[in-house]
């Protein structure tokens, strides 16, 4: 991991590609950046979309972040039945760049679909984190903001708007396609079936929860403690539901801490030595 | 109307009170000792006279107040203090650990059976220095801290925080508050900053020695951010902190007062360090309204000034509760928070006596 600086900003920019990868049938695009130890990055129901926390990661890992078959400029999915075989889909496409040894980050919706993959192929998948996660989520929580009018979900996105880079709105038929097949297959707040599976995840977890977040807010946060059973929870302070745009520095930082070291990412490396 | 007897454990040894810090050069730990036990005998005779609350506060490196840990001094009155509730009116949480600071109300609200009120605090200008925080960050830090120590009450699982000053992989407090969320949370509302967050986190707003007029209009606003907030304040949100003596005649009670210098400080304790004060003055501690903030805390009038501005209440009991229900119309305070002239010594203490005998019962009836 470079020094970072004492701002927490990482040194000089990081380029990510585009390319595609075949799997299932499906052409999925994605966006890689980085060496080293691979991080699958799976985006929530807005789409694809990189972010500062993600350039900061790419100096420490190879970081992938795919485009989920039916968001973006990919065609409308209507094969992927349920998450559980979207997840399969993921996988595949992952084992078809070569990789066999991976941890994945999913944000809101992607959240599940990571954990599906993680439950799917347990002996590749080094680690999880769920960032506002809509796994497992309250009763009567609203919906993930990829399902309302995009000016309703800047607002739910963000606990600072006005720090955010303007981002070119997407074309309306993008948005109620991904509308239509987040909401088709994201499930239940409580997931019996699915939770079974998740009982039985022995990797570790980070499952991350903005403070102002009210699409997936913390008071749900204990659900991912009692039902995986190697679990850690972090509050994000001052993030709405998009944590790694509200705070990118806090939350690479406390990713890459996780990733590299597992549960021992509990005690703390930095230095607190003032002067020598 | 409720009453809370608030002592700072002054130093009622000979001292030096107009120099901060103050060196320990002359500090006598008799005098100390003794002057704890003063206070914890004037906090267990509040209780018996049916003080609604008894108050403990921070400050630091001077005679004014031997209770750098309030929640210590909270502690401490557990079997002395039976019935009243113990507020902490409180921990400056900016320069101290959060999790530390829920932990010790935690215990102490376990020890009391649920009596503690949680007053989060700033901090006064000198404060700043006791353990090297930088000012600029107060309002930053205070946000940020109260939220996380909110937390620490109230989350059940094991959590980190992942801030901008504060940094925890786990945190999991035993033992709990026994009050359900947690104990009933006050800042201190003199800024249109702490007034707007008060009422988005639904916090109770208290003021300190300052003048019923200007607490006032703070307290309008208070109450105006709260309804937009969706909620309406009660009497009891608002705690309103002052001087008090009472003796049996009006002349009486003056003259005593004026004797010890009008019950209040000349000037706050962050103004007895001019290096410290313009240093502060210039990081960005004081918030919008800079002049405002400033001018409130620094040198107080004569004691009549102050009888007139509702700074202290002072006077036989029939006169101070006039007083009372004065400030009760102007600001609409619920409860008030009294701090007795320790240097009258008895005197003081007789204060106690006659303000829960003669005043109280009738203050609880407005």
């Amino acid at each position: 991991m470079p020094d970072q600086q004492s701002d927490g900003s990482a040194p000089a920019g990081v380029e990510f590609s585009e390319s595609f990868v075949e799997a299932d049938g499906f052409r999925i695009r994605y966006r890689q950046a980085g060496s080293g130890e691979v991080l699958i990055c799976l985006h929530g129901g807005g789409g694809l979309r990189i972010s500062r926390a993600h350039e900061l990661l790419a100096h420490s890992r190879r970081l992938i972040a795919f485009e989920i078959p039916g968001f973006g400029q990919s065609p409308v999915n209507d094969r992927s039945a349920s998450m559980e075989e979207l997840a399969g889909t993921m996988n595949a496409a992952v084992a078809a760049l070569g990789i066999d040894h991976y941890s994945i980050m999913g944000n809101s919706f992607g959240s599940k679909v990571a954990l599906w993959m993680a439950i799917l192929r347990p002996q590749v998948v080094k680690a999880v984190v769920v960032v506002g996660p809509a796994a497992i989520r309250l009763p009567r929580q609203g919906p993930p903001p990829g399902q309302l009018a995009p000016e309703r979900a800047a607002e739910l996105l963000y606990a600072h708007p006005e720090r955010q880079p303007p981002i070119p709105p997407l074309a309306p038929e993008i948005v109620a396609k991904q509308i239509a097949l987040s909401t088709r297959l994201l499930g239940p707040p409580r997931d019996e079936p699915f939770e079974a599976r998740l009982r039985e995840l022995q990797m570790p977890v980070l499952a991350l929860f903005g403070t102002h977040d009210r699409v997936t807010p913390p008071a749900g946060a204990h659900l991912f403690r009692e039902i995986l059973p190697n679990c850690h929870l972090v509050m994000v302070y001052d993030a709405a539901h998009g944590i790694d745009a509200d705070r990118p520095e806090a939350v690479a930082a406390l990713v890459e801490d996780f990733l590299s070291r597992g549960d021992g990412f509990l005690v703390r490396r930095r230095s607190g030595l003032i002067y020598p | 109307m409720k009453a809370a007897l608030f002592c700072t454990t002054r130093y009622d040894g000979p001292a030096s009170h107009s120099v901060w810090p103050a060196p320990g050069d002359t500090y006598d730990a008799q005098w100390a000792e003794r002057s704890m036990q003063t206070t914890l005998e004037r906090f267990r005779l509040a209780d018996e006279v049916g003080f609604d609350w008894v108050t403990v506060a921070e400050h630091h490196f001077a005679p004014f107040s031997m209770t750098p840990n309030p929640m210590v001094m909270a502690a401490a009155l557990t079997n002395v203090v039976k019935r009243a509730k113990v507020a902490i009116l409180g921990p400056d949480i900016p320069i101290l650990d959060p999790v530390r600071v829920a932990e010790e109300i935690a215990m102490v609200d376990t020890l009391t059976q649920g009596r503690v009120v949680a007053g989060l605090m700033r901090g006064s200008v000198n404060e700043y220095v006791t353990y090297n925080t930088n000012p600029s960050e107060s309002r930053e830090r205070f946000e940020e801290s109260l939220q996380l120590i909110k937390m620490a009450w109230s989350e059940k699982q094991p959590f980190g925080w992942q801030g901008r000053y504060y940094e925890y992989r786990t945190i999991s407090i035993w033992p709990r508050p026994v009050q359900e969320p947690h104990p009933p949370i006050y800042i201190s509302t003199a800024s249109p900053e702490s007034g707007e967050f008060a009422a988005r986190l639904h916090l109770g707003a208290g003021f300190a020695f300052t003048t019923v007029q200007i607490a006032s209009q703070a307290a309008k606003y208070y109450r105006d951010q709260c309804r937009l907030n969706g909620w309406e304040p009660s009497a009891e949100n608002i705690i309103y902190r002052l001087a008090m003596h009472v003796a049996p005649t009006d002349e009486q009670a003056i003259e005593e007062m004026g004797a010890a210098g009008g019950g209040l400080p000349s000037v706050g304790l962050s103004f007895r360090n001019r290096a410290v004060e313009s240093a502060v003055a210039t990081s960005g501690y004081y918030g919008r309204d800079i002049e405002t903030q400033r001018a409130r805390l620094q040198s107080r009038g004569a004691l009549m000034e102050r009888i007139d501005k509702g700074q202290v209440l002072v006077g036989a009991p029939d006169t101070v509760l006039g007083q009372i229900k004065r400030i009760r119309e102007i600001l609409g305070a619920g409860i008030l928070d009294m701090v007795v002239a320790s240097q009258l010594g008895d005197k003081a203490t007789r204060a106690i006596e006659l303000f829960g005998t003669k005043v109280l019962p009738r203050m609880q009836e407005l």
